[in-house]
């Protein structure tokens, strides 16, 4: 029915033209109406939109594409040359973050990112917990799990974009000399020399000229009578040597090292102990253990050491190492090892101890008989870290199974923490031996008391799927499944309308459980809070099993649903949700009948769920209110496209593949007649279908077009403001319509053609314009009729195509598109792959905001109650874009913005009371110690281990005992000073 | 942090609409039949029982009012027939008619019982009395045959009577002629009643398609009429008084007698109805018609809500109540062919238990139970408490401060751990099989329907299904198949259903030559599956020409 573009409104939609690679929209103008029609095959084609022949333009757009690819200016000359590719994704390679600012828009630092798999660092005092993530070093306390910094590592620089394999930190070690400094590789070969209580450090690397580094450990070596720190580095030199190279800060700076050691097999991690005097280089299956050859004698410069390698095999594929030496000090005043125990942790599961080592090791390498190792075989899957205790009486290790092991070595006896919400990743002694720092693969962080393995700390971010720079220890070995390397699903976020700093965020049990099936499980949500930056709580919203076996018996892994959409009422008080699952497909051979593919048969077998959930309003807690178990179905239960939630009253709309939209809305819950109350005589509700409209087919409204009902459909769903109308975008990717749904009857009040092109990637409605994303970005006028403006975006991958997110934030009438940038390379989205995110206002068809991030964003979403947006994107990363002429942040005050706030207010007592910190006088900003410092004696239990208490009190026999007065004095202090500083 | 384990959770069904509804099963629920062939097999033209609606204000002693309420008539050929309600067995025979007899009908003392006539006569028996009824009194006034005697609700003494010469007569028991006669229908009169609550109103259906409503008080013609388009069969005054059915044809028509105005025309019968009677303390209409249906009806809008059929046109049907509550007992429906069928709903110890669970569903609704479980559960708390306390009183001799162990439990908000039944604990340590045989298991007092199925969607879900089906032999196998067989056909089961059968099939079909027993039930399987395909098609047919049928309305009414 709307015949929308006669030619002279046509011309009004002009497009803007495309460039992959530089193209600025920053010099644009917009043209006179008559000069826009100066290419005329452009501008018929424009006006010719409606009818179905957009193909044609489509193919024109490459070809310019790659003519004009380097030549930017001259695109800006004619720049009404309507090229359909024109894109929103520009790049530049200049610098980290590419701007183009027309207005006043501004994106933030990011915030948050991924624990990588690297052993969270203990300061020395316990009082902080340094952890490393993929594009920072941060710095927790741990007396109550605050941030105390944000050290951005510069990581990812925009220009090594084309390399396949990106760098990313491999290590980070505590200076041994200074403990103010962290030493951070990358591998590139990037070193880092930060100081972690400053920040300082992270602008000037020094680097070496390697292919590649490995791993990275260090050790304070006496060079000359004194402790120096020397870097030993595992550097790659083909596929299968490596070589194992050391440096102090002077060969840092010359780039200069001493060679070591080099070894011709794969190359896996590099450990070290007892001040260099121990190097110990895992290759797959094999150990290398150098010793320092130079006893007695000084070492004066990092040239004079001197190792003796020998190498064994070990049975299984190394995943982790760790060494505990025994030192004693000889009579000359030097220092021996005595013994040395080490114990390695296999990709298949086991545990091998070897007890002294070095006694076993042939002296002058001479072949000796193999070693045997004790064997401990517990864990199913790799293990993923081991440790001994400070005492080395017990092994700590973890794994995919999620439980905590502590094995008593003496009697072999088995302790259990299970049950844990990840698979544990790295496991750290603390350096006073009372507390374990567990990293576990949800992106969280957690230190236990060894006394009552209670928490004392625990550290949450943002659990969405990352790219991961290093594989997984788990794919050392065959599995019977295939991980996902990339992301092919955008990550399902809401808002809660009445918590602005809550963010919610569907995800799985961590990174690898959920990367196991075709695609990945989402069965959680996180409920994240931006302010403290802080994961709040997660609650299932699907199936999970977090205390059950996670795999098989086959040892598949076991699939969960994934949450696909998520809405909250506009109360806040209900969230739909949808989920999806289906059996996978090695399950269902013998359901194959006929001539079905197992594809086929797990499609008939999805159970697609539609949630209603009634949020708490004091802890936003969940409580399943009604499910309906096919809500969109026909022969088979149908995907559910969009879920969308009125702006004015306690309603959803759902749109299902099978062309029906239909309308949910709470009712009271009723009994044999009776309204039936929960247990505190509230009224309970239930949710049900209200309406159903089925939407026109695409076949009835236009004969031309044979679209076979196979075909895949897309669609979206847009709540106009006032809640009258519902706009409704569906049908097959050869032409879809846009049915307008009064609310009120579900009369079907009109229907839009010829507005998108290919599949339907999102609709919003903003006063009376309608905003579509499909492979065009159309912006339409619904009161006068017209297309106000429209652009193309660029042919991507159909990953991409997925990833593509539309958002609209009402307050600054506003809208943003965030969007992979096309890459010939890559059909997947993996490491490497940028997106741009372009903001635009609604009266402007000039983007406001043109923005390159170097990761995939796989979520935008407006912010609740100001003018901006919040994107996540693929390094779990959160960053926040404004309108810089809102005084108030969209986001509250990040962490470390509300550190440096309270920091300066309260700054001047905390000095006063400052103590164990050896730099007192270099912290003129004295920011981080705010924290740790605004003690509370209430809130923070003492921690005391029993031994503690027994040193008092069997410190001699009860006739010899101190006087009473005495004993009260010590046990009081023992309880009023803080377990770390025991 | 740890999660806690939690048993697996028992699916929560979707409530279907179930097919039989609570009302069809009232109605299922009259079994025993009891057929009783009338001498000669003469056809059943009328049953009654003793009014109930002022039995017990007019009882003269205990034994009579007993006696009263166990008596029903059964009017065949020239006899009447009274059966004990009680025993459901013929009582007495009352033959003295010259021809065939009409409306025997008992007093609602019990006492006497009063019949007409083909010949025009009336009389009035002793039913009390020995096996011979003896005649009281007898009319000779009518000079047609009378079709119906009734005993007004009232007056013990007066009863009215309508006849094939066109008139419907009041009498008083003494005397010897009619204290009314009420002329004014132009065909026979068939069918008549006394006005409930309204001593002076009665109404009567006659053959010229009338229903007429007569006031003793006012002589001469009626005071309403409604004219149908058919012979009225029956009339039956609803009790309010206000409301009236009379079965015209194949309809029956609802008049409204205060807006002098009919509501409604029933029209779910194929052929006369010719009864009508009163159900459930007068909350159901019971209809019967030639055609040996016998529909039930709700009283606000006159749905169906149940139904029966019968080999043989019913001429006449009654719903007999009982005991205090006036509680549906028997249905007993007369035939052409002269079989009485008295189906019976059991009452006692299941009326019992149908009592017992209507007052837990009352306080339930009230919420009753929530306070006394609150009650029970403090109750509980304090004893646990108590019994803490002791045992660390015990412990504790020389100890100053007790801290008892309920205090760490509540300050965590930590329930006492969940103690998992044998087949969650197997469930959750992978022994899949033996989980599956225990929930499977028919002869457990836990056993239920849901629970395996609850189990064999987490071992869907969990990959886990064809592990649990391998490996099993005949005897283990059969329970699994039989569950299958059984549940295949719910909507609600069927996927999960189609899934163990599909890898049962493709597990165990080698050892079909092996086994007959299997065999057996595989053929059974193929059967069930079979019928429901064929349903499933017959839906598909019917779907399709319902649709077919709605386009052409709609083109027509375009």
């Amino acid at each position: 029915m709307v015949e929308l573009r006669n030619p002279r409104k046509a011309s009004k939609a002009t497009k803007m033209e495309a460039n992959g690679e530089t193209a600025s929209l920053k010099k644009r103008k917009r043209e006179p109406k008559e000069e826009t029609t100066t290419t005329t095959t452009t501008a018929s084609q424009k006006r010719q939109r409606s009818k179905p022949q957009t193909t044609q333009p489509a193919a024109n757009g490459t070809a310019d594409d790659t003519l004009n690819s380097h030549e930017s200016s001259t695109l800006f000359e004619n720049k009404d040359q309507q090229t359909t590719n024109g894109d929103l994704e520009l790049t530049d390679a200049s610098n980290d973050l590419t701007t183009r600012n027309t207005s006043a828009w501004k994106v933030s630092n990011p915030m948050g990112g991924r624990m990588l798999d690297i052993d969270p660092i203990f300061s020395l005092d316990e009082r902080f917990l340094l952890v490393t993530y993929n594009t920072s070093i941060q710095v927790y306390s741990t007396d109550d799990s605050l941030l105390v910094r944000r050290i951005a590592v510069p990581v990812t620089k925009l220009d090594s974009g084309a390399e396949l394999s990106s760098p990313h930190i491999v290590a980070s070690a505590l200076s041994a000399s200074s403990p103010d400094f962290l030493w951070v590789a990358c591998s590139d070969g990037r070193i880092w020399h930060l100081n972690w209580t400053t920040g300082e450090g992270a602008e000037t690397p020094f680097t070496i000229d390697v292919k590649k580094v490995l791993d990275m450990t260090l050790e304070a070596v006496d060079i000359r009578d004194k402790q120096e720190d020397v870097l030993f580095i595992l550097q790659k030199l083909t596929k299968s040597s490596a070589q194992i190279v050391a440096y102090d800060l002077k060969g840092l700076q010359k780039k200069t090292g001493k060679l070591i050691h080099t070894y011709d097999e794969n190359p896996q991690l590099l450990r070290s102990a007892a001040g260099g005097r121990l190097i110990v280089a895992a290759a797959k299956e094999t150990l290398h253990i150098g010793t320092l050859k130079s006893k007695g004698k000084t070492v004066k410069a990092v040239d004079d050491l001197e190792y003796a390698f020998h190498s064994f095999g070990v049975p299984d594929l190394v995943t982790c190492v760790d060494i505990r030496p025994t030192l004693h000090t000889t009579k000359k005043g030097g220092v021996e090892i005595q013994a040395v125990d080490l114990v390695i942790g296999g990709a298949r599961g086991a545990i091998y101890v070897y007890g002294d080592l070095l006694s076993k090791l042939p002296g002058n390498n001479t072949k000796a008989g193999p070693i045997q190792p004790r064997k401990l075989h517990w864990h199913r899957r790799a293990v993923h870290s081991v440790k001994w205790s400070e005492d080395g009486n017990y092994l700590i290790s973890g794994g995919a199974e999620t439980v905590l092991v502590l094995w008593q070595l003496d009697t072999g006896k088995r302790e259990f923490l299970p049950h844990l919400s990840a698979t544990i990743e790295n496991i750290v002694v603390s350096p006073k031996g009372s507390s374990y720092a567990l990293h576990l693969d949800d992106n969280s962080t957690m230190v236990l008391s060894t006394a009552e393995m209670k928490p004392t700390t625990y550290i949450s971010g943002i659990q969405s799927l990352v790219l991961s720079d290093k594989p997984s220890k788990e794919s050392l070995v065959r599995r019977v499944w295939k991980s996902v390397d990339d992301i092919s699903t955008p990550l399902i976020t809401t808002s809660n309308p009445t918590n602005p700093s809550q963010i919610f965020l569907c995800v799985g049990n961590g990174q690898q459980a959920s990367s196991t099936g075709s695609a990945p499980s989402t069965p959680l949500l996180q409920v994240f809070d931006v302010s403290s930056f802080q994961g709040v709580n997660k609650h299932a919203i699907a199936r999970t099993n977090p205390t059950d076996a996670n795999m098989t018996s086959q040892g598949a892994p076991i699939v969960e649903p994934r949450v696909t959409k998520m809405a909250f009422s506009h109360d806040g008080k209900w969230l739909a949700s949808v989920d999806e699952w289906q059996p996978p497909e090695r399950d269902l051979e013998p359901l194959l009948t006929g001539s079905k593919n197992t594809c086929q048969v797990s499609r008939e077998r999805r159970e697609i769920y539609l949630k209603f959930w009634e949020v708490e309003a004091e802890d936003s807690s969940l409580q399943l209110v009604s499910r309906i178990n096919e809500a969109h179905f026909t022969t088979e239960a149908e995907t559910i496209l969009d879920v969308v939630s009125d702006p004015v009253s306690s309603r959803f709309a759902s749109l299902g593949t099978d062309g029906v939209v239909r309308f949910w809305s709470p009712k009271l819950r009723r009994k044999d007649g009776l309204a039936s109350t929960g247990p505190e005589g509230q009224q309970l509700r239930t949710w049900s279908c209200s309406r159903a409209v089925e939407l026109p087919a695409y076949g009835q409204l236009e004969e031309a077009v044979e679209v076979s009902p196979k075909s895949p459909r897309s669609g979206a769903l847009a709540f106009s403001e006032d809640g009258s109308v519902l706009f409704a975008a569906y049908g097959p990717s050869s032409g879809a319509a846009v049915a307008v749904i009064d609310t009120a009857t579900g009369a079907i009040r009109d229907t839009i053609s010829n507005l998108t092109r290919g599949m339907i990637r999102g609709v919003e409605a903003l006063s009376s314009s309608l905003i579509i994303l499909s492979e065009e970005l159309t912006v339409y006028d619904i009161v006068s009729d017209e297309v106000q403006y429209s652009f193309a975006l660029k042919e991507t991958s159909a990953v991409a195509k997925q990833m593509t997110h539309l958002a609209v934030n009402r307050e600054s009438r506003s809208f943003a598109v965030a969007a992979p940038i096309p890459n010939s390379n890559q059909d997947k989205l993996k490491k490497g792959a940028k997106s741009e995110l372009v903001v635009f206002s609604l009266d402007d068809e000039m983007p406001q905001l043109i923005q390159t991030f170097p990761q995939v964003i796989t979520a935008v979403l407006p912010a609740t109650n100001s003018a901006g947006f919040v994107a996540v994107d693929s390094a779990a990363q959160v960053w926040s874009i404004t309108e810089s002429g809102e005084q108030a942040q969209m986001l509250q005050p990040l962490a470390d913005i509300n550190m440096e706030e309270s920091a300066s207010a309260v700054a001047p007592t905390n000095l006063a009371v400052e103590d164990g910190e050896a730099s007192d006088e270099e912290m003129q900003d004295a920011d981080e110690d705010v924290e740790m410092e605004d003690d509370d004696y209430d809130v923070h239990q003492a921690v005391v281990a029993p031994q503690k208490l027994a040193e008092i009190f069997n410190a001699a026999p009860a006739f010899a005992m101190a006087p009473i007065e005495d004993i009260f004095y010590q046990v009081a202090g023992l309880f009023s000073t803080r377990p770390s500083t025991i | 942090m740890a999660a806690e384990v939690q048993p697996l959770a028992t699916l929560k069904l979707p409530t279907v609409v179930s097919p039989i509804t609570a009302e069809q099963r009232y109605w299922k629920s009259f079994k025993n039949q009891k057929s009783h062939t009338s001498t000669a097999a003469w056809p059943i033209s009328h049953i009654s029982f003793p009014g109930s609606s002022n039995g017990s204000a007019a009882s003269h002693s205990l034994v009579a009012a007993a006696k009263a309420n166990d008596l029903f008539a059964v009017t065949s050929g020239p006899r009447v027939d009274i059966f004990s309600i009680r025993k459901r067995e013929l009582l007495k025979t009352i033959g003295r008619f010259d021809s065939e007899a009409h409306s025997g009908e008992i007093r609602a003392d019990g006492r006497v019982l009063v019949a007409g006539e083909d010949s025009g006569k009336m009389q009035v028996f002793d039913v009390g009395t020995g096996t011979r009824a003896v005649i009281l009194k007898t009319w000779h006034t009518h000079k047609q045959p009378v079709w119906v005697t009734k005993w007004s609700p009232a007056e013990l003494t007066t009863l009215m009577s309508c006849s094939d010469d066109k008139t419907v007569r009041l009498w008083d028991l003494p005397s010897n002629g009619p204290t009314h006669m009420f002329s004014g229908h132009q065909d026979y009169v068939r069918s008549g009643a006394f006005m409930p609550d309204r001593n002076n109103l009665l109404v009567s259906g006659s053959y010229d398609s009338t229903v007429r409503v007569w006031d003793a008080r006012a002589p001469g013609g009626s005071v309403l009429t409604f004219k149908h388009a058919d012979p009225i069969e029956e009339v039956l005054p609803l009790p309010g008084g206000t409301t009236l059915l009379a079965a015209t044809g194949s309809a029956i028509s609802v008049l409204d007698l205060v807006a002098a105005k009919p509501l409604r025309l029933i029209t779910n019968h194929q052929k006369t109805v010719t009864t009508l009677s009163l159900a459930s303390n007068g909350r159901r209409v019971v209809s019967g018609s030639l055609d040996g249906h016998v529909k039930v009806f709700e009283t606000t809008n006159w749905n169906v809500v149940a139904g029966s059929k019968y080999p043989s046109p019913i001429l006449s049907l009654s719903v007999i109540s009982a005991g205090a509550g006036h509680e549906d007992r028997h249905l007993a429906v007369g035939m052409q062919s002269g079989v009485l069928s008295l189906r019976t709903r059991l009452s006692g110890a299941t009326a019992e238990k149908a009592r017992a669970r209507a007052t837990e569903d009352k306080l339930m609704v009230e919420g009753a139970t929530s306070k006394l479980a609150k009650i029970d559960s403090a109750k509980a708390k304090r004893k646990r408490n108590a019994a803490s306390n002791k045992s660390m009183a015990l412990l504790g001799e020389n100890v100053d401060v007790i801290i008892p162990t309920d205090a760490t439990n509540s300050a965590g908000g930590r329930k006492r751990r969940v103690k998992l039944k044998p087949w969650q604990r197997d469930f959750r340590e992978g022994r899949y099989a033996s989980c599956l045989d225990a929930v499977l298991d028919f002869s457990s007092p836990e056993y239920q329907p849901v629970t395996a199925l609850s189990v064999l969607v987490a071992l869907r879900h969990r990959s886990a299904l064809r592990e649990a089906l391998e490996g099993r032999d005949e005897v283990t196998v059969l329970p699994l198949l039989k569950w299958v067989i059984k549940y295949i056909s719910d909507p609600r089961y069927s996927t999960v259903c189609v899934d163990v059968a599909f890898q049962l099939f493709d597990i165990y079909s080698e050892y079909v030559g092996g086994s007959t027993e299997l065999a057996d039930q595989f053929a059974v399987m193929t059967g069930k599956v079979s019928r429901e395909v064929e349903k499933a098609q017959m839906a598909i047919i019917t779907n399709g020409m319902v649709e077919s049928l709605m386009i052409g309305g709609a083109e027509a009414s375009a």
